[in-house]
Parts: C-alpha cells; structure tokens; sequence
C-alpha cells in the first residue's frame, strides 16, 4: 500500500503495462449548440383587417453587452411575406443564407406560382423540427408574417423545438410577457381582426415597442417595422426610432436593488 | 440494314427498335418448359394442383415442392425454374408477416400478388434508390391462391412484373392444352370436390406419365382451413375418384 | 515477462500506479444538458364512444410554460381525408402533450392512410389503424414522440372504436379515456359516469350484496354533455385548459366538427 488511496486495488502499471485512462472517462457525447451566444430579443406582429404589421428591435445582444446596434431582424420573402427572427443571431443569418437559396431555387423552377407565408411557414417549421430532432437546433424563434394562398392575412409562430402555433396577434421573448397582453387587448379573436386598422396595429406595436423599451435589458430604442398588404406588398422600415419616451416613471421605481434613496 | 435480333438480347434493360425487351420473352419461354401447374378459383375456396416430375425410381417425391406456404391464408404454385421462386416467396412472407405485424389484419391477396411482382423488373443495373436484386428476370412463373375479405382469389403473376386475375389458369409446359379444357369445364357454380377432379383430370390429360398421388400434388385455401397442402392419404382419395380409362 | 515488461516504457523509468495520471475529477453520472428537445404544450383530450359513433374532444389551449401561445391550436385532427378540408376521411385522432411531435405524428399517420388506401386498394379499418400507430410509435422507442394520442372511428360492426396509447405505443381499445394535462382531473368522472363505477343497483343490499349498476352504453347527447362538462370543470381547475373545446364527432354519416367556447382566463 502506498500514499496514492485512488491507485488502492487498482492494477499496477509495472505489471499490467499502462492503464488506458480513457476507459476511465469516457468521452463525452457529441453536442452541438447548447445556448444561444449573439441573441436578438422580442418580435411583435399583428394581424388587422387586410394585412398585418411586424416589428423587431436592431440590437443584437452578447449576452448583457448591447453587441452590434444595427442588425436587421426583419427578413422580407419574396414581396408577401416576411419573417422576424429572435434569439441566436448566427442561427439567423444561417436562415437567411437558407430562405436566400429557397428563393433561388423557387424563382429557377418558376410555373408562375410562387410561395406564401403559408408555405414559408411550413417549410421553416420542417427545417426547424428536423433540427431538433437531430439535437442540434438553430436556437430561434420566429414569427412568419403574410399573406396565405387566398391572399388573406397570415401569421404564425415557429420555435427551436418546432412548435408552431398561430394567432391573431403574436410576441416572442420578452414580448411574449409584456406585450401579447396589451396585444390581445385590442384584438383577441380571428373575429376582431376584421374591425381592427392599419393604423390602430401599427400604433398599438409601436407603443409596444417603447413598454419593451422601458422593460426589457436587451432591447434597443431602433427598429425595425413592416407592414405587408395585399395593395402594396412588404412594406419594410428598418431604421425606425422611438418617439414620445417618458422616464418620468422610473423615479416611482422602487425595490430591485434601488432600495437605497439617492 | 440488317440488325440481328441477338444484338438487343444481351443487354437486360435494352429495349429492341420494335419495343421489346427480349431477355423478359425468354423468361417467360422458360416456363413453357416447367412442369404444368393449375388453379381454379372456386366460391368456396381456391384449388392448386402441379404435376410432379418424377424422374428416377429412387426420388423422393416428398420432396419435389412445387407448391408452399406464404401465409395462413395465402399459397402458390410455380412453374419454371424453381430456385428463382424462392427469393419471391421469401419476399412474399416478409411482406406478409410485416403487414400483420403492423396492421394487425391479414395482407390481401392481390397486395401479396403486387408486392411479388413488384420484385420482378428489379433486375438488371437497377434503377435509383431501388437496389437491383438479380441479374436477369426471374425465371418462374406463380399462380397465387388466397382468400381475403374479397372471398376466394386465384392470381397468375409473370417475370414481366403483370398479373392477372383468373378464375381457372394453367402455366407450364402443358399450360395449353390445360387452358383450353378448363374454358370449356369451368363453372362458377363448381364446388371445391370437382375442382379438384377437374384439376386432377386436365393434368392428366398433359401429363406424360400416368396420374398416380405421387406424381402430382394438390392443395387448397378455404375459409375455414386457410392453406393446406394435401396429404398421402387424401391425394389418395381423389386420385381414387378419378374416372379410368 | 520480460518482453512484456520491456515493452512498457513506463516501467523502466518510473514504475507507477495506473491510476496516478489519471484525471481524478472523472465526472460522475450523467452530464446534463442545455437543449432539451421536449416541452410541453398543456391541454386536455378526451374520447368516448357509444353504439354506432365516437367522440374525440380536446381543448384549443397552447401554452408554454405560464404563457399562452394561442387560444385556437386544435388536438383533435381527422386522418385519411383531404389536405385541406379533411373531407372523406374516416378516423379521427388526437394527439396532446409536446405539440410538434404530435403534428408530427399526426402528418405521418395521416401518409399512411393514404398510402395504404393506394396500395391495398380499400379503406384501413380502425383496427388496422391502431396497431399500424402502435408501431410508429414504438419505432421511436428510444427518442419517443411525446404525445398521448387517442385513435377513433368505427369499428368492422359499426360499433364506436377508441384506442388509448403511451408514448411508446402501448394500446389498448377502451369506452373512453382522458389524456393530457387535466387526465387526472377528467378520468374518474368518466369512471363515474360512463363505466358507472362506484354506482350501485338501488336496494341491491349492502355491503358485498350490493349489485353494481349495469353498464350501458350512453346515447349521443348525454355523451355530448358530459364531454363539456368534463372541459367546463377542468377548466375550471386546470391552468392549462380553456380557451375553446372542439369536439369530432363520427357516425356513419362521417365526421362533424363542434366548437364551444371555454373561459379564457
């Protein structure tokens, strides 16, 4: 016996030959994204009575370091639909490069047909599911943004997980928490959406914009804002600015580590 | 010009200028050279009845098996070469076993007929995707005797990957003759008793040795038995009621 | 000996202990990871069957977490039909728990069908259809689909059919089943009120002479009500049930679809 516990009853090198310590630990298994690195936040859209609104900030995050200030979110796809991306930033682009080559290829075998948000929707969701499905997700949510194939307003959610879901009005990230409600508020139902205006919709994001403003870390006061319509196609504003702030609220804030009266 | 017929006979998926595929017409000439086989779909069950090549003396005729077992409710009888048989009805057993094993619900017989032949033009270079199995056609020729919901069926699939469905077929090489006297004896009314006079009798009438119960072999699929080969003992029988001459 | 000896470099410099270079910090049982591929996505389902019909009912609630996704994502799908309208169809199947996989299943057990009526050249029947879901399920036995599916149409006697399964594909045919978030909260009122179980023959007697009430099976619209009054309580006491409760129904004159709003709060 020696000072060495661990070696006790353990074969002996000088006997045995070297001992493969790999046996010992094995190798760990083959992974791939485990947590998003470069992230972008929230994304609103809002179905109204011919069309549909969608906005995204431009800040792309490093974890709590606002990273890059103008990064574009809001994807446009073939003049009748967009898709606005939040969470990894370079899962984003690796999606855009991937609508870029569907695009290709949908306008080379061209039959005078081209893709809906439905079908983008759908297509999204295939290569979604089937990236988590191989453990190894493109960490994104996505809001898709339309027109179906009867021209009406679509819209409708993928994850990194592949779970899909629509309605008529939709937020990712912090949006989900914080502005869905104040969304749903306005138009609860696939009923509603008939009475509701563009101007109403793109008012009622905008003004949600500024509450994730206000609430959200991650979140920047520029952004992006588009509004696809049957009339005019996408509609696509990328360097919008907040208007009307008011930080008279935050000295009412009290607790959250500002317990300490300045 | 003069274009032998031999140079479209080498190449397995060529088709000649006349649109032929010459080496799947040789296939099916080597059935005309197997021993004649019959089936007779009846309303109370399928009849297959095969002659038995008896060459020596000392064969055992027991083992001279021309016709098996797919499933319970599914048999068949070949003419042709009987090696190249095997590997359909193998192929017809997984797909059968793999259909009640994930449907719960026996295979129907024309969708055991179709899964044979879909194995048929798998030969050659093979095409994409499709691994090719064989190098030529198969050389055998199948009648596929069965019931399902649709009641009793009798099924005659070619090495040209078409099948039909019939009420009374013979192939081989006294498929001729045996097809002619079935068209004037068939009934729809036949019952499973006669069939398997009838079927005894048409072989005979091709068979060049004389009908004794070793030299041909019959066999059945009824409702209530499924498929069933017959044994010494009933061949025995029917020989026996076999009108002399 | 020697040469075996000889061939360990290690031994002639430095006899040592096998274990001594070894990492010592050898991580001990299982690494956990970041990405889980599964979540949950709430919501009930439920099926019972009578003489000649069966009925599938789920709620039309998605949730993740304490969100609500949507307030309209139907469980209850029909299989066999058209893409789009689901016309001609002749089972009926609901699917609940992680959502995408049970789209997932739900898009492949409905190829199937299809296939099937190509290549078999005649309807699957209910039967066949479950133990052919059965084996799609057990074919992902190592990386299941996280659904509870329930399976119902019409069975060979035109008798209402319903399969229950786990995961991995254990089925059974049964009277009715609730699956999914509020299973636990619907089921033994279906005990109750379908298998009449703990209901006994009035002046029967007592205690071991008591004679339990026959089981009968309901007609349609007492089985109609109790499915939303089962949705109506478990909404109640369920946070991940409401918003709307839709309702396959299938007779022999095909499938009709109900729609009830359920409290959304």
């Amino acid at each position: 016996m020696n000072h060495l516990p661990q070696a006790w009853g353990r074969p002996r090198d000088n006997v045995y030959g070297t001992y493969d310590a790999s046996y010992l630990q094995p190798r760990l298994p083959q992974t791939h994204t485990q947590s998003p690195i470069v992230t972008g936040t929230s994304v609103l859209a809002v179905k109204f009575k011919d069309g549909i609104v969608i906005a995204a900030d431009n800040l792309a995050s490093y974890g709590s370091l606002a990273r890059f200030t103008d990064v574009k979110r809001l994807r446009p796809f073939n003049s009748r639909s967009i898709v606005g991306i939040g969470g990894d930033v370079s899962d984003m682009q690796y999606l855009d490069r991937l609508l870029n080559s569907l695009d290709v290829t949908e306008n080379y075998s061209s039959t005078g047909h081209s893709l809906n948000a439905k079908n983008l929707h759908t297509y999204l969701s295939k290569v979604m599911y089937k990236r988590r499905s191989d453990i190894n997700p493109l960490w994104n949510q996505m809001l898709v943004a339309g027109l179906d194939g009867n021209d009406e307003p679509f819209l409708s959610s993928v994850d990194l997980l592949g779970t899909t879901f629509s309605s008529p009005t939709l937020a990712t990230g912090f949006g989900a928490h914080l502005a869905q409600p104040l969304l749903r508020k306005l138009s609860d139902d696939e009923s509603k959406v008939a009475d509701f205006t563009r101007e109403k919709a793109v008012e009622a994001v905008r003004e949600c914009m500024k509450v994730l403003f206000y609430r959200d870390a991650r979140s920047l006061d520029r952004y992006s804002i588009a509004v696809v319509t049957k009339e005019s196609g996408v509609e696509l504003k990328e360097d919008e600015h907040l208007e009307g702030q008011s930080w008279a609220f935050a000295e009412t804030i009290r607790g959250y580590g500002r317990t300490q009266e300045v | 010009m003069f274009i032998a017929r031999s140079e479209y006979d080498r190449g397995i998926n060529t088709f000649s200028p006349e649109g032929r595929l010459f080496q799947v017409e040789y296939s099916l000439e080597a059935i005309k050279l197997g021993s004649t086989a019959i089936g007779i779909a009846t309303s109370h069950g399928v009849l297959l009845g095969v002659e038995k090549r008896v060459t020596s003396t000392l064969l055992e005729t027991s083992s001279v098996e021309k016709i098996v077992e797919i499933d319970s409710h599914i048999g068949c009888a070949m003419s042709g070469l009987q090696a190249d048989a095997r590997s359909m009805i193998e192929h017809a057993r997984v797909e059968s076993q793999n259909h009640s094993f994930h449907y719960n619900e026996r295979l129907g017989v024309e969708s055991c007929t179709q899964a044979i032949c879909d194995l048929a033009l798998r030969f050659g270079e093979g095409a994409d995707g499709e691994e090719s199995v064989m190098s030529r056609p198969f050389g055998v020729a199948l009648l596929i005797a069965g019931i399902d919901e649709e009641g009793p069926q009798l099924y005659h699939a070619e090495p040209s990957g078409t099948f039909y469905r019939y009420d009374a077929k013979a192939i081989g090489s006294g498929s001729e003759g045996a097809q002619a006297e079935l068209q004037n004896e068939f009934h729809k009314s036949l019952s499973l008793e006669e069939a398997e006079t009838l079927v005894l009798k048409t072989l005979k009438q091709v068979m060049e040795e004389k009908v004794d119960s070793r030299r041909v072999q019959l066999a059945s699929v009824t409702k209530d038995k499924g498929f069933r080969i017959y044994s010494d003992e009933e061949m025995a029988v029917v020989v026996e009621r076999l009108p002399t001459n | 000996m020697a040469s075996l000896l000889s061939s360990n470099p290690t031994l002639a410099s430095n006899p040592s202990y096998s274990f001594s270079q070894a990492p010592q910090n050898a991580a001990a049982g299982n690494r956990e990871h970041a990405f889980y591929p599964y979540t949950d996505n709430g919501g009930s389902t439920l099926g019972i069957t009578g003489n000649d019909f069966a009925i599938l009912a789920g709620d039309t609630r998605s949730t993740s977490g304490y969100s609500i996704n949507t307030r309209y994502s139907p469980k209850v799908f029909r299989i066999g039909g058209d893409d789009e309208t689901g016309e001609g169809a002749h089972i009926i199947l609901s699917v609940v728990g992680y959502a995408a996989d049970g789209t997932a299943l739900k898009e492949r057990l409905n190829a199937i069908v299809k296939m099937y009526k190509y290549q078999h050249g005649k309807r699957m029947s209910v039967k066949a259809c479950a133990q052919r879901l059965a084996t799609i399920l057990y074919g992902k036995r190592f990386f299941p689909y996280y659904v509870t599916a329930i399976l119902g149409g019409l069975d060979e006697d035109g008798k209402g059919a319903l399969y229950s399964y786990d995961p991995v594909g254990s089925y059974e045919r049964e009277q009715c089943r609730a699956a999914g978030a509020a299973a636990s909260l619907i089921m033994p009122f279906l005990d109750n009120q379908v298998n009449f179980k703990n209901q006994y023959s009035p002046g029967s007697g007592v205690g071991h002479d008591l004679e339990a009430r026959q089981v009968t099976p309901l007609p349609f619209h007492e089985v109609e009500q109790l499915v939303r009054d089962a949705f109506t309580s478990a909404t109640e006491r369920h946070i991940e049930v409401g918003d709307g409760l839709q309702m396959l129904v299938i007779t022999k004159d095909g499938i009709e679809e109900k729609y009830f709003p359920l409290k959304r709060d």
